[in-house]
């Protein structure tokens, strides 16, 4: 079974000895960081300390500090959401479906991209909490028996939501902590400070690296990665039911489901790539984190975004074939009407600036590469908003049509999320290894035992 | 044998012997700790913690929720949780039964037994509560703005009076129009009494040119009123009947009982020719725009005209006035002139000529004299003519009054709850003569512009404090009953001027002026009802009715066309004046600006524009293009509009279907003195009037208009967009929310409306892959016939006094967020210089298969057994998802605490807890509502029903909405009642639901609109 | 001081090493050894000659639980327990309960097969294992191999399995042995620091509970709701200063609708005269009459208005209702006596209303025709 993978190049530069590959990934843990990530730390914890105000004083006054008005119940709160779970995508996508691929080029990046996950889910997690007008009875949302037998309809999208969500969430994080064991170990028996040896012994639950395990946790890995690769599917398609189950003209639409999938792996990717960028660069993995890894990444980006082009493109033809007005009418809205502005931004973004990653140059030039992933972004959040802010402000009876202007609180919550998902992020890069130790010294060259004969052959021809 | 059974016994009893000690020495030795591991002791600890926690959690404090306290002695008609009525009649005239729980006034319905009433009240009737309860009513009298007893007061003032009655020194009294016969007859007890006491009733919009006119054509200002149910045709010149003039209760429903569609024969067809887009004009089936100065040129050509064809004795045509003239000069319709003409010609007795309060004398002369050709005279209600105590509004008198008040020979000046510094015109200089007044006594409910210039604030009962009779009908006087001692140590104005008047200041007793209207009406009024009935009996009676029908007969003189007043010459038209005329009209719900404080009607929204919190001038497309002035929603370009030295900046609304050259002003803005909600609200149009206007206080002529480079918060409830505006163009006619046909349509084809339908129910039954729920017996529908409804928004006003509605504020407004359960929807077709105006009342449609309920993840919006769709407030987090996919956008989110958001808690002050209604929760920040067909209603009349041990069908509920509707459009019932009303309308030919095409069943029909145009002309 | 021994470890350089060496050791017939590698080796289960994993069998049983779990879940809720008129859609909506079906499944799917191996099949966590904290271990964490021949082992002695390894080819090799401490370990559950603990815990969590849920939770702007900003009946106000009375008596003089006041008040001889009885002596007006009468006439009266009853002799006893006096009077009188009282007989009109007056008069009247029946009756009777 391992014959198939060995035939394309290998992940890691050069031929690092299991030591250096210890040495390197457990750098960033091992010496005091300098100045610049102090520098990063507070730039991010500010934006996070903004946000947490602005979300204190929404919960203390009320929704009605944001721009959400009567037809636009939802705004920037659900924005983010939408935004911050599809960033969370890009991880398990990589763990789980690029795992069952046997793409070994995941190793490098599979563990940051599932913390980002994890991180981004959380960032997500946090809005459905904090958008409800009375967050103290949050808990109805759950079903739990009580004594007046209520319980949550689960005829609600949105309940499938929090189902989906915490599903997620759950499972992307023992994901990764499966995966996280046996680096603990192995830091645990690196390291030379007592605390840290007893915090990675308590992490790394006493793990012997004994093959008897292995043989099982390496099943494990592969039942995780076959749930996984479904559940990331079915989440944003949940998220997406949210519009597509309502009756709004703009949100009833049948090919949400795969829309959103995509977009939420486009911008996932965009993201990931974006910070890959600085971290190979500061704890220079560039030799594990390698420019082919990225271009790969470039192509999954180039491909998504293809695919959101194509969904724009149905759209707006299923509006015109359905003959309902009020449906043509939103999609003509969209690109003509007062939100012009942000669906153009939108399309531009999405579709047309994507498009230069045909070039193999271009592909792998990593300043352009990070510009690119930028603007995905931002044209991905703006999907969004065009998505549920739109379609809502001009719906079915013209006398309740009103124009969205968002309000401070909306921008400085909007800030402070970013602020937790790089707070959290920096936390992550300091505290844990950041690329699978056990994974990376299984996929160099010379990690596996060559007594079979073919692959000595193929040793040969190299 | 026994051996045996001992042997058998020890062998039976040892090991039990020997088990026990085993047992024992276990339980003395310690557990084997050493087995315990780690983890077990971290486990223990949980447990403990979790434990304790959970302790804490179980032992919570005991919640207090207050004593109950019942009567000591419970009034016989009190009956807990159970309201009383009060018959009684409104300051404007309204005859209202005031409900009341436990003796505190909680709303109000019209009086259904009273002939004028009929059931219905007012707006600013409706919103009443809300003025007895505002905390900012002054609550004791006050000298120099300093507290002061009644004694002290009674004793000062009396003492003064009687000096000033020594001296020649005058006492002039301001007051608002006398409509009480008592207080009447008391004032002229005052008069009598010496120390010359003269009488100014003023009042800021009057229909003083009719009264004139009047008297020039018949020799008395005994208007008739007019029944308008019987008229087919209404011309209503520059007239907001369906609005804010003469009495709208009545009006609108002589007017829909004209727009029945079941009696196609008889149906109404009402021409409106204005300036503005008044709510008549919205309604008119022919609408013609014209220049409030040329209306009597045109009504001339008519006259002419029919001078010419009826030829009548007598009549002479004035000038050479012809329709071809005035419709080439004014640019009118020809086609709709001839329609207009032929209809007066061919409906005799059934047509009318109406000419609105802001016209000239001379054109309501005309006016006369047309409806006297055509017999009109026929369509007058002989038994109710006009009746008015003391003439008011003279500008001669009162500028004699101020004069004298400068030369200071007026001692005394007192305010009767009126408002003379802000309403009359500022050249008047009333201010600043009032401040040479020796003593200057204010009675007021609030504070005002007036009473800040007083030594003596006097705090006066609310109506629903006192006693009191009213009358402008000749044929009844209703009655005024308190229905609560006052909130605050406060008097009733005839109370105190009775006292004083006795000159004795210990005079004052709670019921002197109870005693007096007794006496009175003993003496004058019971008399005339069936006689020989002892007075006492009698007297109860009216109070419980709340009126009394007397016997009145007016005769109508002939005409006198030689009158020379008739056909004055005209100096306006010699030479026309120049520049833009300047139209002032009433606020629909603010009237005179009495009720600036009150949030309720601040924000109901203007019926035409949808503006809330703000006046503006209404201005056409057109002329803001021409000079350059720009509207946008939430931000319209600030004028400065100036009248000779007069002067007033306010910002524009762009308003479809206004005369070019004509900007119209609505009164009753601009308050600088009315409580923390009315104060600064708008723009005090006052300012450009002047003592001595030409053509009509309300029609001011030359103005100029000055672009102001600066911007203004104008907040509307509904979008604006260019009628021109393809994009958007008669959405509501494309996507089927506002059907409409002709009235020949209708005749020709009565099914024409079905055949226009996207999806019935049954289509929808068919579709579905559920079968439809079965809802037993009773199942709660609504219909509302567009017909009938002519956008009042009395239901608005209702609904909100039911069902604790919060004011939210303009601002809020601004961000859409205003939370009325029912609005009014306006919608415009055509073009802007001829737009066809659509409205409809929009509330909860209580959808079959309501797209809220399978969204809401708490189930916290469900559908009730008897078909409600329900809120269940306790249970909402505040998703808002429900109202995202609401397609009627009638769900109301509480975004903030309003009560405490607005104007810092204003309306959370402990006076206002008395106001709301106890059947309805008070909701919480953060959670979502709507109508609930006033569902408190509903359980009430179904624990009747079980009471009585009757099957409940829901026979006689009505929802406030339509309990309020002056046109009685809105029918609510039981649907699955084969007898009730709604289930025949359901099955109405006309009738059909908002936004079929997506299949969620509403339970609100409505009738399509019948516009009764010629046939020739397409919609 | 250690010196039980738990095996005997050596220490490999290369994956194909380790391979060979597992191949032997599994070959010469060991049973308890482990070979620990720093990642896994592809092979290297074969080479150790273990059986297939069993967590396939985990997954399978944890899905299905959370499959058949979520969905009875649902459908118990949905269907009987509290079924409630959703969109008009029907009781059981199954297509709506597949995403959290399919959720459930996944989530208890992988979190118990997880967990299920690293507690159940892996025993851990345990980091008291004789192994940790050898160098064997820091070598084999990092970039050695190593294999490890437990003493519990039967075919186990040290000298043969040092032997065995140094011919399997192992670069070193060397003997692990237990720690007595962990071995003999002995917590003491009267430790007092650990009590201490436990009290703080104890005290600090009961504490903030109470706190957040009795304090804070009814504190701005958590609303539950719970004060109503109005009125109900016979509930305080504070608006009304005198003992927050908020029910007010209505002014006198005004007329209710529905209600017109007493007018003879004072004046029984004008209300004998005025008042007549509106109501024909039903049954139904009886029976009401009859209850009334008992619950308000009957203690002094008495049931059958003989003038003795229950409360006689504290209260000045009543005369029977029979006399000829009262059987003469008109019934108006008796509905003014009801209403206004008479000597010691206080105003029953805040108990009675207006028609249960004259329901009860009805009473009365029966009462006094029973006492003193006239002939037509008893013909009526026949």
């Amino acid at each position: 079974m391992s014959s198939d993978f060995l035939h394309e190049p290998s992940v890691v530069e050069g031929r690092p000895s299991f030591a250096d590959i210890d040495r390197q990934i457990s750098a960033p843990l091992d010496q005091k960081p300098d100045y610049k990530y102090f520098i990063a730390l507070g730039i991010s914890s500010t934006m996070l300390l903004i946000g947490v105000f602005f979300i204190g004083i929404t919960f203390y006054y009320g929704i009605g500090l944001w721009g959400n008005n009567n037809p636009v119940g939802w705004a920037f709160g659900i924005v983010n959401f939408v935004f911050w779970v599809g960033i969370g995508h890009a991880g398990t996508l990589i763990s789980a479906i690029l795992f069952l691929f046997r793409q070994k080029w995941r190793t490098g990046i599979a563990r940051f991209a599932e913390g980002m996950t994890i991180f981004a889910v959380m960032t997500a997690g946090i809005f459905p909490l904090i958008h409800v007008g009375r967050p103290w009875l949050a808990g109805y949302l759950f079903p739990y028996p009580n004594q007046h037998e209520i319980w949550v309809n689960f005829t609600s999208p949105l309940l499938w939501d929090v189902f989906a969500v915490s599903t997620y969430f759950t499972v992307s994080f023992i994901f990764w902590y499966v995966g996280l064991i046996p680096d603990f170990a192995t830091l645990r028996d690196r390291t030379t400070s007592k605390i840290k040896k007893i915090i990675y012994s308590i992490f790394s639950l006493g793990w012997r690296f004994s093959n008897r395990h292995w043989k099982n946790y390496e099943m494990v890995y592969l039942i995780l990665a076959g749930f996984a690769t479904p559940l990331v599917l079915s989440v944003h398609t949940i998220v997406s039911f949210d519009f597509a189950v309502s009756i709004m003209p703009g949100w009833h639409t049948t090919i949400f489901p795969p829309y959103f999938v995509a977009g939420a792996v486009f911008s996932g990717f965009a993201m990931v790539q974006n910070v890959l960028i600085f971290v190979r660069k500061i704890f220079n993995f560039e030799h594990i984190i390698t420019v082919d890894t990225l271009e790969k990444m470039n192509k999954v980006i180039l491909a998504t975004g293809t695919m959101v082009g194509y969904a724009y493109a149905m759209e707006f033809f299923m509006a015109w074939y359905s003959g309902n007005q009020a449906e043509s009418f939103v999609f003509l809205n969209r690109a003509l009407g007062p939100y012009a502005w942000a669906y153009w931004i939108m399309v531009s973004c999405n579709v047309v600036f994507p498009q230069l990653f045909w070039f193999k140059k271009l592909r792998r030039s990593l300043p352009f590469m990070f510009v690119i992933g930028v603007l995905v972004n931002v044209g991905m959040w703006f999907e969004r908003f065009v998505i549920i802010v739109t379609s809502l402000a001009n719906d079915f009876l013209p006398s309740s049509w009103a124009y969205f202007k968002p309000t401070l609180t909306d921008f400085g919550i909007l800030l402070g999320s970013f602020g937790l998902f790089f707070t959290l992020l920096l936390i992550f890069i300091r505290t844990m290894p950041v690329i699978s130790i056990a994974e990376v010294k299984a996929a160099i060259h010379g990690s596996q035992p060559t007594h079979h004969d073919h692959e000595r052959g193929e040793y040969n021809n190299e | 044998m026994t051996d045996k059974f001992t042997n058998f016994d020890e062998e039976k009893i040892v090991p039990q012997i020997q088990k026990t000690d085993e047992f024992s020495e276990q339980a003395l030795e310690m557990p084997d700790l050493s087995k315990m591991s780690p983890i077990n002791r971290r486990k223990f600890l949980a447990l403990v913690g979790a434990s304790t926690a959970l302790a804490a959690t179980a032992c919570t404090d005991y919640r207090d929720k207050g004593k109950i306290i019942s009567y000591n002695k419970k009034p016989e008609i009190i009956t807990y949780g159970a309201a009383n009525y009060y018959a009684s009649t409104y300051r404007d005239g309204s005859a209202i039964l005031i409900k009341t729980r436990e003796g505190r006034p909680l709303g109000v319905v019209g009086n259904d037994i009273h002939p004028i009433a009929k059931g219905k009240a007012s707006v600013q009737a409706h919103s009443a509560v809300l003025d007895l309860y505002d905390p900012e009513r002054l609550k004791s009298p006050q000298k120099n703005g300093k507290k002061i007893s009644w004694q002290k007061v009674d004793e000062e003032i009396v003492s003064q009076l009687a000096s000033a009655k020594n001296s020649n020194t005058k006492t002039a009294i301001f007051c608002n129009e006398i409509h009480s016969p008592t207080f009447a007859k008391l004032l002229e007890e005052i008069k009598l009494a010496g120390g010359n006491v003269e009488i100014f009733p003023i009042s800021l919009v009057s229909d003083k040119n009719r009264e004139v006119s009047w008297r020039n054509c018949y020799g008395n200002t005994a208007v008739l009123a007019i029944s308008w149910d019987k008229a087919k045709i209404i011309v209503a010149f520059e007239a907001d009947i369906l609005g804010h003039e003469g009495r709208p209760i009545e009006q609108i429903r002589g007017y829909a009982n004209g727009r029945n569609v079941d009696d196609a024969k008889n149906f109404n067809r009402l021409y409106a020719i204005e300036s503005t887009m008044s709510l008549t004009g919205t309604n008119a089936d022919y609408r013609m725009k014209l220049n409030p100065l040329n209306s009597f040129e045109v009504l001339a050509a008519i006259y002419n005209e029919l001078v010419e064809k009826v030829a009548p004795m007598g009549y002479s045509s004035i000038g050479n006035y012809s329709l071809d003239s005035v419709a080439k000069l004014y640019n009118l319709d020809r086609k709709v002139l001839n329609l207009l003409l032929n209809d007066l010609l061919n409906n005799p007795g059934r047509a009318i000529v109406y000419a609105g309060d802001a016209l000239p004398f001379y054109t309501h002369n005309l006016v006369n004299l047309i409806n006297q050709i055509i017999g009109a005279a026929e369509l007058y209600d002989y038994s109710n003519s006009k009746v008015s105590f003391f003439e008011g509004n003279n500008p001669h008198r009162l500028k004699q009054i101020i004069k004298e008040m400068n030369e200071g020979k007026v001692g005394t000046a007192i305010v009767l709850d009126a408002n003379p510094a802000y309403i009359l015109a500022d050249d008047f200089g009333f201010v600043s003569a009032l401040k040479k007044v020796k003593t200057k006594i204010a009675f007021v409910e609030k504070e005002s512009e007036t009473s800040e210039l007083c030594e003596y604030v006097l705090p006066v009962n609310h109506p629903f404090e006192s006693w009191g009779d009213y009358q402008d009908r000749a044929g009844v006087v209703s009655l005024v009953q308190p229905v609560i001692e006052p909130l605050y140590d406060t008097r009733q104005i005839e109370a105190v001027l009775l006292s004083w008047l006795s000159g004795n200041p210990k005079a004052y007793s709670y019921d002197i002026y109870h005693d007096y209207l007794k006496k009175y009406w003993a003496t004058n009024i019971l008399p005339m009802l069936s006689a020989g009935d002892d007075s006492e009996k009698l007297w109860f009676a009216c109070l419980h009715d709340g009126f009394a029908e007397i016997p009145a007969k007016a005769e109508i003189a002939k005409i006198n066309v030689e009158n020379s007043l008739l056909i004055p010459k005209l100096p306006n038209l010699e030479n026309p004046p120049k520049g833009i005329t300047v139209l002032l009209t009433n606020n629909y719900f603010l009237k005179d600006g009495r009720y600036a404080n009150n949030g309720w009607l601040q924000e109901i929204p203007h019926p035409v524009t949808k503006a809330v919190w703000d006046n503006y001038a209404m201005i056409a497309p057109a002329t803001a293009d021409k000079l350059g002035l720009d509207y946008k929603d939430f931000n319209s370009d600030m004028i400065e509009v100036s009248i000779g030295n007069r002067k007033l900046k306010l910002p524009i609304i762009w308003q479809p279907g206004m005369q070019e050259d004509v900007i119209a002003i609505e009164l009753g803005f601009g308050r600088k003195k009315a409580g923390t909600i009315g104060t600064d609200v708008g723009f005090n149009a006052v300012k450009l009037m002047t003592k001595n206007d030409d053509i009509s206080p309300l029609i001011l002529t030359n103005a100029n208009i000055k672009k102001l480079n600066e911007k203004y918060k104008l907040f509307s409830t509904q979008e604006h967009h260019k009628l021109e505006d393809e994009f958007v163009k008669d959405f509501h006619r494309i996507r089927h929310i506002v059907q409409d046909g002709t009235l020949a349509q209708f005749v020709k084809n009565p099914g024409f409306i079905q055949q226009q339908r996207e999806m019935t129910e049954k289509e929808i039954d068919e579709h579905s892959v559920n079968p439809p729920h079965d809802y037993g017996e009773v199942k709660w529908a609504m219909a509302i016939d567009l017909n009938k409804c002519v956008a009042c928004s009395n239901c608005v006003a209702s609904c909100n006094v039911e069902n604790n509605v919060p004011v939210v504020g303009k601002e809020e407004c601004g961000h859409g967020r205003e939370m009325h359960w029912v609005r009014i929807d306006r919608y415009y077709s055509g073009t802007s210089e001829v737009p066809i105006v659509s409205s409809m009342p929009m509330l909860c449609q209580h959808c079959d298969m309501a797209p809220c309920e399978n969204v809401c993840p708490v189930a916290a919006t469900t559908h009730s057994i008897d078909g409600l769709n329900q809120m269940t407030y306790n249970r909402c987090v505040g998703t808002r998802y429900c109202a995202n996919n609401c397609p009627y956008k009638v769900r109301r989110f509480n975004f903030f605490n309003f009560r405490n958001w607005v104007a810092d808690g204003f309306y959370e002050q402990d006076s206002l807890e008395l106001m709301h209604n106890p059947e309805v929760t008070v909701r919480s920040r953060g959670v979502m509502e709507k109508c609930t067909f006033c569902i408190q209603r509903l359980m009430e009349g179904r624990q009747e029903a079980t009471k009585r041990g009757e099957k409940f069908l829901g026979v006689g509920l009505k929802t406030a909405c339509q309990e309020a509707c002056p046109a009685d459009a809105i029918v609510f019932g039981n649907i699955n009642d084969p007898n009730s009303e709604i289930s025949k309308l359901a099955k109405h030919k006309l009738g059909y639901k908002v936004l079929e095409i997506i299949a969620v069943k509403p339970n609100i029909t409505y009738l399509a609109k019948l516009r009764n145009i010629n046939e020739e002309e397409a919609l | 001081m250690n010196n039980t021994i738990y095996g005997v470890t050596g220490i490999f350089e290369t994956p194909d090493g380790i391979i060979e060496a597992a191949k032997i050791v599994e070959k010469s017939g060991y049973k308890r050894f482990d070979v620990h590698t720093a990642y896994p080796i592809h092979g290297m289960p074969k080479a150790m000659n273990l059986g297939p994993s069993p967590l396939g069998y985990f997954a399978l049983v944890f899905g299905l639980t959370g499959a058949f779990a979520g969905f009875l879940l649902m459908t118990w809720i949905m269907t009987y327990n509290y079924p409630l008129i959703i969109s008009g859609k029907p009781f059981f909506p199954y297509p709506a309960f597949i995403p959290v079906t399919f959720e459930i499944t996944v989530l208890l799917a992988s979190v118990g097969t997880v967990l299920g191996m690293l507690f159940v099949l892996f025993k851990l966590p345990n980091n008291s294992h004789p192994l940790h904290d050898t160098d064997y271990m820091k070598k084999v964490s990092s970039d050695k191999f190593g294999v490890c021949l437990e003493a519990k082992d039967e075919k186990f002695s040290e000298a043969a399995a040092k032997e065995l390894l140094i011919s399997a080819g192992a670069s070193e090799v060397g003997t692990i042995y237990y720690d007595e401490e962990t071995l003999n370990f002995k917590p003491n559950i009267f430790d007092v620091k650990f009590n201490v603990f436990l009290l703080v815990t104890a005290i600090v969590i009961s504490g903030a509970t109470y706190v957040l849920l009795n304090k804070l939770m009814y504190t701005e702007p958590f609303n539950w709701m719970h004060h109503q900003a109005r009125i109900d009946a016979q509930v305080p106000s504070k608006f009304f200063g005198e003992n927050n009375f908020s029910m007010r008596t209505p002014p006198k003089g005004t007329a209710a609708r529905g209600f017109a006041p007493y007018q003879y008040k004072g004046q029984p001889e004008l209300a004998e005269a005025n008042l007549t009885n509106p109501l024909p002596p039903t049954r139904e007006n009886l029976e009401v009459g009859k209850t009334k009468y008992d619950i308000y006439c009957s203690p002094c009266h008495g049931y059958h208005a003989l003038g003795y009853a229950r409360l006689n002799g504290q209260f000045p006893n009543p005369p029977s209702l029979h006399s000829e006096k009262v059987r003469n009077w008109g019934d108006g009188r008796i509905f003014h006596i009801i209403t206004e009282g008479q000597n010691s007989m206080p105003s029953y009109s805040t108990q009675l209303s207006k028609e249960e007056k004259w329901k009860v008069i009805l009473y009365v009247r029966a009462l006094e025709r029973a006492m003193n029946a006239k002939e037509e009756d008893i013909n009526n009777d026949k």
